[in-house]
């Protein structure tokens, strides 16, 4: 099935999903795509967005669109690259950071008729509440997987949450991976900040060997979860994805913090992690006051996705763990 | 070549009753001022030296806020590295009087800042959108915009990383832009005075600068946020939306106009509460003497960019040019420094005489420099500016003044540099190396900026045609050979 690609948790997958085109969520991450994108963009972006456009130039007979936001600016102007350099039709909507859910619903409704046009579509009430209920069950289904991960104790790890999301993020929601129950007395922790990609598998397994992630706001992670339609329609959509606990590029970002706040304290975490980027502004900006927001302990990890330095951040996270175990 | 009515219409408060003999005698003295025979770019001391030629009957006629008591301004650019600005002493500047009373004046706007709130003036932040927010506070009495953006000059002019290292202690990266400085100089509280209101306008905007005015808020100030719209241009592809074409020929949905009115509504109704006045009118006429300024310094630019001789260096170019933004805190003088900028200039031109050699060679810059002195480098090394991209293009175009003053103000806005395609920021250079007109291009980048680190190699692949030069500046005193090098080599590969 082609795909169509996107970038943001404020897109909405059942209106993509509606175009009979296959979802897939730009969440890529390896130091060989991001360096093959070097070409187009300087060392110092984002190297998600540089790995997500080679990845979009390495298999461009696959994607039927792409649909952006203007969630962060790097992600923005990539679609400005795929654009000069590829055919492949793309739609960036504005995306608000300041509270404007007129823009945000007036952009849904362009959304809408963009992808009517592109598939020959008409996205009628039913073809909505089809696409509604069949990701509705989805994220129930992986809310069900996330209750196992948020017990306690803890019963399956955020590295096996991950493998199992990583069909729903690239739209094969049919197929679901079977998890087995592993408990866990780790120290619990949060994870917060930027993405996890579809290729940062071995990070989560080297922080959960002495730790348990039992929570996350990630793109890539559980943030899509936090879309809950009490409407199955347009509107409902709108709404939903509207007002999902806001982003960190939210302005202000306020109820950011208090969204993490009541979940640090709902999940019983005794830790945090903050997973950056490199260059990602939007959360490298904000390190310090994670750091002081929530009266616990902090360990910040920087990534450009490489393991150059793996041993030192073993030791790092084992220090974390052991400190947070005392 | 009558000019009288309109520099009459000043009307400056103390010297309301002999308003033209006023200007006239400031014409006079430019035109038999002692030091613009020959224009030459020259350093601290021969400026020194040259400004103990001015009497202090001549120094004294130039103030802002139109108090003669204590808002002169007029000093030699000494004083102002004796304060603090120790990159004085490594820049040139061109030797016209116009050029002394530019400098004075942007150099004095600390004070000018500080004055205003000791005299009961409203002092207000305009934060991100580079140009408009300003007219609306400009029109009301009293009240005086500024932009702690522009603070990312000062670690430069002060070859000081104080405000670097302060940002970084705050929770800024080092691999920002130098705009971080703004949130280290409200820390600091030296640079500009707290402010009454503070705007702040986000959206389709650089993610460096939303995250500085964050963490500004975190800080404890109240801001007023602003959404700025991506300016998402048609494709062939693209249904539903009608769209409009700014006066610069961008185009863009017509919605996204009504978005932005919603929004200077907003400041509107933010500044009249703070005020007690609520007259559009003012308004009108606010966009009226925004347009003044903007027309003029598109002839300034035309005049000084086409001239044969360069007439006026590049770096005071560039400080002509951001003046746009909010008149440096008194648009008034600024209007009246830019037209003697202008005659200066005319003077020049007819003259053909110039600060440059006949054969300098044309080059375009993208992106402002932090670092100012590279525009002297450059233009040591033979070239000459001719053609910029400032990120600010929504503050120098015109603004329509038939139509609902909020509307006018949104449909300027959606020129702006930054909330659109990088072809489209680029337009106009392109036109200009396709034109012959350019020989070459240098962008100078700020690592870890967000915009920056996207648009640089679509720049440069955009502008193909020509050699183009990309740079990183480097922090405060971190110029190096090897960078002069590179500008050097590209500077040769061009003659």
């Amino acid at each position: 099935m082609e795909l169509i690609g996107y970038t943001c948790s404020y897109i909405p997958v059942e209106l993509l999903s509606a175009t009979g085109l296959q979802p897939y969520r730009l969440l890529h991450g390896n130091t060989d795509l991001s360096r093959q994108a070097e070409k187009y963009v300087r060392i110092d972006a984002c190297p998600m967005v540089k790995s997500n456009i080679s990845y979009i130039l390495n298999n461009q007979d696959k994607f039927r669109a792409l649909v952006g936001s203007t969630g962060c600016d790097m992600s923005r102007r990539m679609f400005d690259i795929i654009a000069e350099t590829t055919d492949i039709p793309v739609y960036v909507l504005n995306n608000p950071r300041t509270d404007k859910p007129e823009i945000f619903n007036d952009e849904i409704d362009w959304l809408v008729k963009q992808l009517e046009n592109l598939s020959g579509r008409k996205f009628r009430d039913d073809l909505i509440t089809g696409e509604i209920e069949k990701w509705e069950s989805e994220r129930e289904f992986y809310r069900n997987l996330d209750k196992k991960r948020r017990a306690i104790p803890s019963l399956i790890s955020t590295a096996a949450f991950h493998k199992s999301l990583m069909n729903c993020h690239q739209g094969d929601i049919t197929n679901h991976i079977d998890i087995k129950d592993e408990s866990s007395d780790k120290p619990r922790v949060y994870l917060v900040g930027s993405a996890i990609t579809h290729e940062s598998h071995p990070i989560l397994e080297i922080l959960e060997k002495d730790l348990r992630i039992v929570g996350d706001f990630n793109c890539g992670l559980s943030r899509f979860l936090n879309i809950h339609l009490t409407e199955n329609n347009l509107n409902g959509i709108k709404s939903a994805y509207y007002n999902q606990p806001p982003c960190v590029y939210k302005r202000p970002n306020n109820k950011f913090y208090d969204f993490i706040n009541n979940k640090l304290a709902e999940l019983n975490c005794r830790g945090i992690i903050a997973w950056t980027l490199d260059y990602c502004d939007n959360y490298e900006f904000e390190l310090k006051k994670i750091e002081s927001a929530f009266n616990l302990p902090v360990l910040r990890i920087k990534s450009d996705f490489s393991f150059q330095n793996l041993n030192q951040l073993k030791t790092r996270i084992s220090a974390f763990a052991e400190m947070l175990s005392k | 070549m009558n000019k009288t009515p309109r520099k009459h219409e000043r009307n400056r408060e103390s010297t309301k009753t002999n308003a033209y003999f006023f200007v006239s005698s400031k014409i006079s003295c430019l035109r038999g001022n002692p030091f613009t025979e020959t224009p030459k770019k020259i350093d601290l001391k021969e400026w020194s030296r040259q400004f103990q030629k001015l009497d202090t009957d001549f120094i004294n006629q130039f103030y802002y806020y139109k108090n003669n008591d204590w808002g002169r301004y007029l000093f030699p650019p000494a004083t102002f590295m004796v304060y603090g600005a120790r990159q004085l002493k490594h820049l040139k500047f061109d030797n016209s009087l116009a050029s002394l009373r530019l400098w004075g004046f942007s150099f004095n706007e600390s004070e000018r800042l500080f004055r205003a709130k000791q005299s009961n003036r409203k002092v207000i932040a305009t934060m991100g959108d580079l140009g408009t927010v300003p007219i609306i506070v400009m029109a009301f009495p009293g009240c005086i915009p500024f932009y702690p953006d522009c603070t990312w000059w000062t670690p430069f002019f002060n070859e000081s990383n104080v405000l670097l290292d302060r940002a970084s202690e705050m929770g800024v990266p080092e691999a920002s832009c130098f705009v971080r400085s703004a949130l280290a100089a409200f820390d600091k509280k030296a640079y500009f005075p707290k402010p009454d209101l503070l705007f702040a306008s986000t959206g389709a905007s650089c993610d460096d600068y939303s995250c500085i005015m964050q963490m500004v808020e975190n800080f404890g100030h109240n801001i007023t946020w602003l959404e700025m719209p991506y300016r998402r241009h048609s494709a062939k592809y693209l249904v539903s939306d009608k769209y409009q074409t700014t006066n610069q020929g961008l185009e863009y949905p017509e919605r996204f106009e009504d978005y932005l009115v919603t929004e200077y509504k907003k400041v509107w109704d933010k500044m009249a509460e703070l005020t007690g006045i609520n007259d559009i009118e003012l308004l009108e006429q606010s966009i009226k003497k925004t347009n003044r300024l903007r027309r003029l310094i598109e002839k300034i630019k035309k005049l000084t960019y086409q001239a044969e001789i360069a007439p006026f260096p590049a770096l005071e170019m560039m400080v002509i040019e951001f003046g746009n933004l909010y008149g440096y805190a008194d648009i008034d003088e600024w209007l009246d420094i830019c037209e003697t900028v202008y005659e200066t200039i005319q003077e020049r031109v007819k003259k053909g005489i110039g600060v440059l050699k006949p054969d300098a060679i044309p080059i375009a810059w993208v992106m402002p420099t932090a670092n100012p002195i590279l525009l002297n480098l450059v233009e040591d090394l033979g070239g000459r500016v001719v053609a910029t991209e400032y990120v600010i293009n929504q503050a120098l175009v015109e603004i329509e003044q038939n139509i609902e003053p909020f509307r006018a103000l949104a449909r300027s806005f959606l020129n702006a540099s930054l909330i659109g395609s990088t072809e489209e920021r680029v337009r106009r250079i392109k036109e200009k190396v396709e034109q012959g007109k350019v020989k070459g291009v240098i962008i100078t980048n700020m690592l870890g900026a967000s915009h920056c680190a996207m648009e640089t190699k679509l720049i440069e692949q955009m502008l193909k045609d020509v050699p183009v030069l990309s740079i990183d500046v480097p922090a405060p005193l971190g110029i190096t050979e090897q960078l002069k090098t590179r500008l050097s080599a590209f500077m040769e590969t061009l003659k």
